[in-house]
């Protein structure tokens, strides 16, 4: 026995390693964005696989998954049909691209569907496939065979913060994979093409996006490809590359070449401030790719939250993809009359809802739906308009022809929580009729009849919740919530109280008891904090969920994290200065003035505790679920994100034990049952058994995969891919590569 | 390992006092004192009654320690098993929601452990 006294020092370390592994928790806010728009956003660009020679296919071609598309418009069927329909996925990209041509009668009326291009050989479209399922029919890197996979190339964009850039950078980007190209756009807007099997640069182009432009943070989700029906095959912008930037423009370059489509707006660029009313640089921006239904480009924008309810219109427009002139526009608070551009002298009406992440469209109804985020103010609302209220946090869907409403769907009646539609919606066939799956930051997924925006899977209703002091007539007592399936947890109690050590705990729990907490839905408080749970980073935010057609499975990966939030009376605000995000409780807060409102907000997002940083609640904070599509049945559910990045004193552990972390970024799906995913905060990049939920692979990145993965074929060989940047908000690290693995190739 | 020779002036002088065990014994009051108040405010808010008792138990631990008695050793075992009690009632095998609540007492438990030769000693 040692009878050696402990010295004090011990006794310190002692208790200090007992809360290593709440470190890890450290970085709770997964979502993103504190400033709630702006954040939640995160992913990465790919990389491209270096060697060359073709991996022995062992894609069986039969495979059901590749003659999938799912739901895609059947006129484009027939058009494209022939590359993916069984052969080898290989030569998708070329015929993609016969097919487009191909289609070129089909598309003279304007108004008519166009060709779409089928997901696997290539990765066309931000979503994999025009439906944004995520899932690849691809099948040559299988559950036996994953752990041998092999990084073939690294590229580096070269886009890493400077000056007053630094630690805003949260690129988010996930490439387009066309032909023999990887397409995509870095933090700051620089398009760039890469060789897809050896990462090797074809081109780039720099528009030249300054840094006063970064909203919440330098994001680009992605990048939109759209082929010219009417342009003869080889001309220059045939087909074209078109991203919306941070400094709000639609650009189009050439997607061979990079140069700029001449035809399109001025020499190639849109000014989306058009009409928005005065330049407040940041205040504006767009992160997410624009979505192409029948030849027009539909793109919202990112307004920044908590700001002023005079703030810039969410007016979401759709212009000709060819000419860049404007088709239509949406402005929910004058929609006949802004349709074309408000009159002379006028703009789009200002602080409306409007939509920052990523819309999804059948080209067949010729229907786009735009997920709506809430308005500018977004923890108070009695002095929005009835149509604020009515379209907020809706789900609405537009004839993209007309620019008019078809119907929609609202998922939180008055929303003062700042739950932001963030997911893109995903097109699906269920049980036999043309749906769409709507996942929410607040966990519910809801299926509704695509053409009718009518629920086909039960929706409840939440009855007599709290109203609250603040605006008791404004706050609804009732609100929606899916009875088929829901992410989030049970209502947080007094136990689920954490920390490091009994001390920690213990505040937490005081500041539990101090706060007002009704559970789900409890209205915002001035005289006390609230607790908001689950917080605005979801549930499922921008990542989205994934959907194995064929085997019938919803993959949603989502947070499980709540935020510590007070009203700050406007006497309170005024002492801040306006418009700067004065130092908020704890590392993850963060207020905005809401200049117009009775209050300012505090938002304490993750709710981590004073001064330590740590977060008030037991992991985990995140989890990847399955979900069964047919009866709404969890398969597995497992925390998502292991302790390695996280230790007392920010020291990593490395230790590999499964925590659950924050995540931020979806995931994609093979025909031979493998779910690829990044977006947890311990920078692992890693394979899962879709059928048990196993971790089978995973590999470090050197900075957070805050992005959505995608994977590919050149030459028989398959590629998965995602791009390793880092997310500010999340805490991961910066960095500028897009990095590809592949099995070994057997001479 | 058996006693180390420098602890043998303390063997001389038998109203001699343990430093290290003093140092314990003022954590424990220290943080028996943090623990109970902040638990006493917990209870008025509707919340455990747990750490105000846990805080009492640590105090008396460290009073006793300070004593040099023996019966700090038991009088933290209750505190310990106690707690392991209600840790479990709280949240059973949740092993990341009993970090918070085992690993820190359980230091607390070894070295309080480790002052037995020092407070035997000094009888």
């Amino acid at each position: 026995m040692i009878r050696t006294v402990p010295p004090l020092s011990v006794l310190l370390i002692a208790l200090a390693g007992a809360a290593w592994a709440q470190d890890e928790a450290t970085s709770p806010d997964t979502d993103a964005a504190p400033t709630e728009e702006a954040a939640p956003e995160a992913e990465a660009p790919a990389p491209a696989p270096e060697a060359e020679a073709p991996a022995a296919e062992d894609t069986e071609t039969a495979d059901p998954a590749e003659t999938e598309a799912p739901d895609e418009p059947e006129a484009a069927a027939d058009t494209q049909e022939a590359g993916t329909e069984e052969g080898d996925p290989a030569e998708g990209s070329e015929d993609a691209a016969a097919e487009a041509e191909a289609t070129e009668e089909e598309t003279l009326a304007a108004a008519g569907p166009e060709p779409v291009w089928e997901v696997g050989a290539d990765w066309p479209y931000w979503g994999g496939d025009a439906a944004a399922t995520r899932y690849s029919p691809l099948s040559q890197i299988t559950p036996e065979n994953v752990a041998t996979l092999e990084q073939v190339f690294v590229y580096e964009t070269g886009d890493m913060p400077e000056g007053t850039a630094e630690g805003k950078y949260s690129p988010e980007v996930t490439p387009l994979k066309f032909g023999e190209d990887l397409l995509m756009c870095s933090a700051m807007n620089r398009l760039i093409s890469i060789d897809a099997a050896t990462g090797e640069e074809n081109w780039r182009y720099d528009p030249g996006v300054p840094n006063e432009a970064i909203p919440y943070g330098a994001t680009c989700r992605g990048v939109t490809l759209y082929t010219d029906p009417e342009a003869a095959e080889g001309d220059v912008c045939a087909t074209r590359l078109v991203q919306a930037t941070l400094d709000a423009k639609l650009i189009a370059v050439d997607a061979a070449t990079g140069v700029p489509c001449e035809g399109f707006g001025e020499n190639g660029m849109v000014d989306l401030w058009q009409d928005i009313g005065e330049r407040v640089p940041g205040w504006y921006a767009v992160t997410a790719p624009p979505v192409v239904v029948r030849g027009v480009l539909v793109t919202g924008a990112q307004v920044k939250d908590g700001q002023a309810e005079d703030a810039p219109s969410g007016v979401v427009r759709g212009f000709d993809a060819v000419t860049g002139e404007l088709a239509w526009a949406w402005d929910l608070g004058a929609p006949e009359q802004n349709r074309q551009g408000p009159p002379e002298g006028e703009v789009y009406t200002r602080g409306t809802p409007n939509m920052w992440t990523t819309a999804v469209a059948d080209e067949e109804l010729g229907y786009v739906y735009l997920p709506m985020g809430n308005s500018s103010v977004d923890y108070y609302g009695s002095n929005r308009s009835e149509a604020e209220n009515e379209y907020a946090t809706s789900l609405v869907a537009l004839d993209a022809t007309t620019g008019e409403e078809v119907w929609h769907f609202q998922t939180v009646r008055r929303d003062v929580w700042d739950y932001d539609l963030g997911s893109q919606a995903t097109l699906v066939d269920w049980q036999g009729t043309p749906a769409i799956i709507l996942p929410s930051k607040q966990g519910d997924i809801y299926i509704l009849d695509r053409e009718t925006g009518e629920p086909l899977t039960p929706v409840d209703e939440l009855t007599g919740l709290p109203s609250g002091e603040i605006e008791p007539d404004y706050i609804s007592d009732t609100q929606p919530i899916s009875a088929w399936h829901t992410l989030r947890k049970p209502d947080l109690t007094e136990q689920d109280m954490w920390g490091f050590t009994p001390i920690d705990q213990l505040w937490c729990r005081i500041q539990f008891r101090r706060a007002n907490y009704d559970g789900f839905y409890t209205p915002p408080s001035s005289d006390r904090p609230w607790i908001q749970y689950p917080g605005y980073n979801g549930g499922s935010d921008w990542g989205s969920v994934a959907v194995d057609v064929e085997r019938g499975i919803i993959v949603a990966n989502y947070n499980d994290i709540p935020n510590y939030n007070r009203l700050i009376p406007r006497e309170e605000v005024e002492a801040l200065p306006i418009n700067e995000r004065p130092a908020g409780e704890g590392s993850g807060g963060e207020a905005g003035p809401q200049a117009g409102s009775p209050y300012g907000i505090k938002v304490n997002a993750g709710w981590r505790n004073t001064g330590t940083g740590v977060p008030c609640t037991s992991p985990p904070y995140g989890g990847i679920r399955a979900i069964d599509l047919e009866t709404g049945e969890t398969l597995w559910d497992r925390p998502l994100g292991t302790a390695r990045r996280n230790g007392p004193f920010g020291i990593p552990s490395y230790l590999p034990l499964t925590i659950g972390t924050p995540n931020n970024g979806g995931a994609v799906l093979t025909a031979s049952g493998l779910v690829f995913i990044g977006a947890a905060t311990d920078n692992l990049f890693r394979a899962i058994d879709i059928e048990t939920g196993e971790t089978l692979w995973s590999v470090v990145l050197p900075a957070g995969g805050q992005a959505n993965p995608i994977t590919y074929e050149v030459d028989g060989r398959q590629y998965v891919m995602i791009t390793a940047m880092g997310h500010h908000f999340m805490e991961t690290g910066v960095g500028d590569e897009v990095m590809a693995w592949a099995l070994p190739v057997t001479e | 390992m058996t006693t180390s020779d420098s602890f043998a002036p303390h063997r001389s002088r038998p109203h001699g006092r343990n430093w290290a065990v003093m140092v314990l014994g003022w954590v424990c009051i220290l943080f028996g004192l943090v623990i109970g108040a902040g638990g006493i405010w917990l209870l008025l808010l509707g919340g455990s009654w747990y750490y105000a008792l846990a805080g009492i138990g640590l105090v008396a631990t460290g009073v006793l320690l300070n004593a040099h008695s023996m019966a700090a050793v038991w009088v933290y075992l209750v505190v310990w098993l106690g707690t392991l009690a209600w840790a479990w009632w709280e949240v059973g095998a949740d092993w990341w929601a009993q970090v918070p609540r085992l690993v820190a007492p359980t230091l607390i438990l070894v070295l309080v452990l480790l002052c037995i030769p020092a407070l035997l000693r000094r009888r």
